[in-house]
């Protein structure tokens, strides 16, 4: 119960977060995607850079270590395809959630549009693909 | 509604990241959160009698840590509940979660971006998106909504064959130089600009 109490408050924050960033609207992530607005690039720059402090000063004060994420076959065509999909669409995972918060409901169709190639993807995978996502669980 | 400037958007994202971590025990990653609601639709609720007893669960646990990390941390001693209880405090990406998890968390990424919106200007719903932009591309009928739907499931397919997205990869792979996180955030973004140009010429 506290565990999915502190996850929903860190949900609700990130959200927040999210759609006060930005990240929530399509013309802001095209400006982004086209380069004509930095501040979004920038900002996640800039959250990158301040996490790697972070995890270092956290790796080095705690016994902590974090499972490692492979490159695999999937890796690029799959990060080619989100890339892809999220400048359509304007979303990427958390994304659409958002954006059904805010009223933009057409995100309803994003959202299970998602939930579909996620599904299509693992069929796939067990038919065709089968090389070791040892770092899928994705966590 | 003002936008946040570059470094509010820095700070605000690093401290979610952070949060996420100290309050669950677990980097950020939503797409996987997808991945195990799916595989929980597909594979149905857990067995009733194929649950783990205690003693299994541990030697699992322990396995696997043994996988990720190799073979330096030795549980001392036949003492492997203190062992399975550090894991726990220290690093519970290694247990698998709810789907009640999963879902209160996706859930409550609707409830701040709700939040943001009743705190913000009074802006009636929409069937498609907020976007001038969008709309002049695709209107704001059934074409919008194949379009969203064929984006989304290049989304969907694309994170689960990646392994990650914008949180997992981009967010907390990069910001520990993983090889995988590395390459997927460099494709993503770079198919993300590419198809962003094909739209502008188009538009």
């Amino acid at each position: 119960m506290r565990d999915k109490m502190s996850h929903a408050v860190v949900g609700t924050i990130m959200g927040f977060v999210l759609s006060r960033a930005g990240f929530s609207s399509w013309d802001e992530v095209h400006a982004m995607f086209t380069l004509t607005d930095l501040r979004l690039v920038l900002g996640f720059g800039m959250a990158v850079v301040l996490l790697a402090i972070a995890w270092v000063v956290i790796a080095r004060t705690t016994n902590v270590r974090w499972a490692p994420r492979h490159l695999h076959p999937g890796t690029i065509p799959g990060g080619l395809l989100f890339g892809a999909g999220w400048a359509i669409c304007g979303a990427c995972p958390s994304i659409a959630l958002v954006q059904i918060g805010e009223g933009q409901l057409g995100a309803l169709v994003t959202l299970a549009g998602m939930f579909v190639g996620n599904f299509l993807y693992a069929v796939a995978h067990e038919r065709r693909f089968r090389w070791s996502q040892a770092s899928c669980v994705d966590m | 509604m003002s936008k946040l400037p570059f470094w509010g958007v820095g700070l605000a994202l690093a401290g979610v990241a952070l949060l996420h971590w100290f309050l669950t025990r677990r980097m950020l990653a939503v797409s996987g959160r997808f991945s195990a609601l799916v595989n929980r639709l597909r594979e149905g609720p857990p067995e009733p009698g194929g649950d783990m007893t205690e003693a299994e669960l541990v030697a699992a646990m322990i396995a696997a840590t043994r996988a990720q990390f190799g073979e330096t941390t030795e549980p001392t001693g036949p003492d492997t509940t203190a062992l399975a209880t550090e894991i726990k405090r220290t690093n519970s990406a290694l247990l698998p979660q709810s789907s009640v998890t999963h879902v209160v968390f996706l859930g409550s990424l609707v409830l701040g971006g709700l939040a943001s919106q009743l705190m913000g200007e009074a802006t009636s719903p929409t069937s498609v998106l907020r976007s001038s932009r969008f709309v002049a591309l695709f209107g704001d009928g059934p074409l919008a909504w194949v379009v969203l739907a064929l984006g989304g499931v290049l989304v969907g397919f694309g994170t689960r064959m990646a392994g990650g997205c914008t949180s997992g990869h981009g967010l907390s792979g990069v910001s520990r130089l993983e090889p995988g996180s590395l390459v997927a955030t460099a494709a993503f973004f770079g198919a993300g600009i590419a198809v962003s140009f094909v739209l502008e010429v188009l538009s």
